[in-house]
């Protein structure tokens, strides 16, 4: 969605505010990552629209691009009173109870979501990991894998990190391509929201989800770009900012992307995302 | 009549596999000045990158790693490099098998000319 876009979606709010046109309007800016913008639209309609489950729904994912994962979790049991069956709402619980440790209730949402989605890939991969979770949970402490052991472990040592880590291996699926460097990887789907990979900062702060959402945005922008100009599909994106040098490709139907400090070079960053790519397709398809 | 880029724009194009470059705002998608090979949709080209740029720009800020340099798109048909600097983006059209790294030095060179 562009800018001319969102003008004329914002025209036509302020024409007829009684209107649902913010909906449109609410997600153009969040997949534009203008998310605080976004969520004063959303919630604004959602005082005039309360009783559609739509307006929750964007809120919910709203509110996930914001951190604020329990406004999230109280919008799509909304949508879930509303719509039953709503499998946007359930995958979106899904991924919230398995965030936080609830994994029978994240399996039976991720379940009952793939039931209605059979095709979707991601619904799938997160179900396994799940399911491996859950089993993992049941065995004793010294048969479990000791390759999630790393994540637990700096999650203990960090307090501000929001969620507990997992015993599956999502977060640190791509731990043995990134090695110990500085480097993050993250898979993300197509509404994005972070499948695998965590991106860590030095304090001890996940910013995968941020990460996500706003670098989602930008595969959006590169596949319409190429619509126009005829170069058939993107394979990849790299760019070098300030901080970090990023490269991002197309992976089932998300995004993977790989972030490294500056001081890596550009070409070893695209060999990282080629790696990366790698491991994420083979856990996209089997699961391993 | 030349402008300010028309030397830099003569150098980039002379590059093998470089279809076009070209001196674009970045706030609107206009061409300040180009070099292309007939058959490259300028305009198009143009547009659609300053706009692929500006949204890197706001992601990248956002995501906290500040402002974005240089930037590569490699399609199935081709690439698209693009770096900007002083609301101008310099970008360039090229075939898939260009030397990406030299062209990646020489924008960034050329960057510095801009006034």
């Amino acid at each position: 969605m562009v800018t001319d876009d969102i003008r004329a979606l914002s025209e036509a709010l302020a024409a007829d505010p009684s209107s649902t046109v913010f909906l449109q309007l609410g997600e153009a800016l969040r997949r534009q990552g203008q998310v605080e913008l976004a969520y004063r639209v959303a919630t604004r309609g959602l005082e005039r629209h309360s009783q559609r489950f739509e307006v929750h729904d964007l809120v919910a994912r709203i509110a996930v691009d914001r951190g604020d994962f329990a406004r999230a979790r109280t919008e799509w049991e909304t949508v879930l009173l509303l719509a039953p069956g709503h499998s946007g709402a359930q995958k979106g619980l899904g991924f919230l109870c398995f965030q936080q440790g609830e994994l029978a209730a994240a399996s039976r949402y991720l379940g009952a979501a793939l039931e209605a989605s059979p095709g979707d890939q991601s619904l799938s991969a997160a179900l396994d990991t799940v399911r491996a979770a859950i089993a993992d949970e049941q065995r004793a402490p010294w048969e479990r894998p000791t390759a999630a052991l790393p994540a637990t472990v700096g999650a203990l040592e960090s307090p501000a990190r929001p969620f507990a880590a997992q015993p599956a291996d999502a977060r640190t699926l791509f731990a043995e391509v990134l090695g110990d460097a500085p480097q993050a990887a993250l898979l993300i789907d197509a509404d994005g929201y972070v499948m695998a990979g965590d991106y860590v900062t030095a304090d001890g702060h996940d910013l995968g989800a941020d990460l996500g959402a706003q670098l989602s945005g930008v595969s959006d922008e590169a596949s319409r770009a190429m619509r126009h100009l005829g170069l058939g599909k993107w394979k990849q994106i790299v760019f070098e900012s300030e901080a970090a040098s990023v490269a991002m490709a197309p992976c089932g139907e998300g995004v993977l992307l790989v972030a490294a400090p500056r001081t890596v070079p550009l070409g070893f960053v695209r060999r990282l995302l080629e790696r990366s790519l790698d491991r994420a397709r083979r856990w996209l398809e089997s699961g391993t | 009549m030349n402008s300010p880029f028309t030397q830099t724009l003569s150098a980039l194009i002379r590059h093998r596999g470089v279809t076009g470059c070209m001196v674009v705002g970045e706030s609107d998608g206009i061409i300040v000045d180009s070099s292309l090979q007939i058959g490259v949709n300028g305009s198009a080209v143009a547009a659609l990158t300053a706009s692929l740029y500006r949204k890197a720009q706001r992601a990248s800020t956002a995501a906290g790693f500040g402002m974005t340099g240089f930037f590569e798109l490699v399609a199935e048909g081709g690439r698209v490099c693009a770096a900007g600097r002083n609301e101008m983006v310099l970008v360039i059209v090229a075939g898939a098998k260009v030397n990406v790294g030299i062209i990646r030095m020489e924008m960034l060179k050329a960057l510095e000319s801009f006034p």
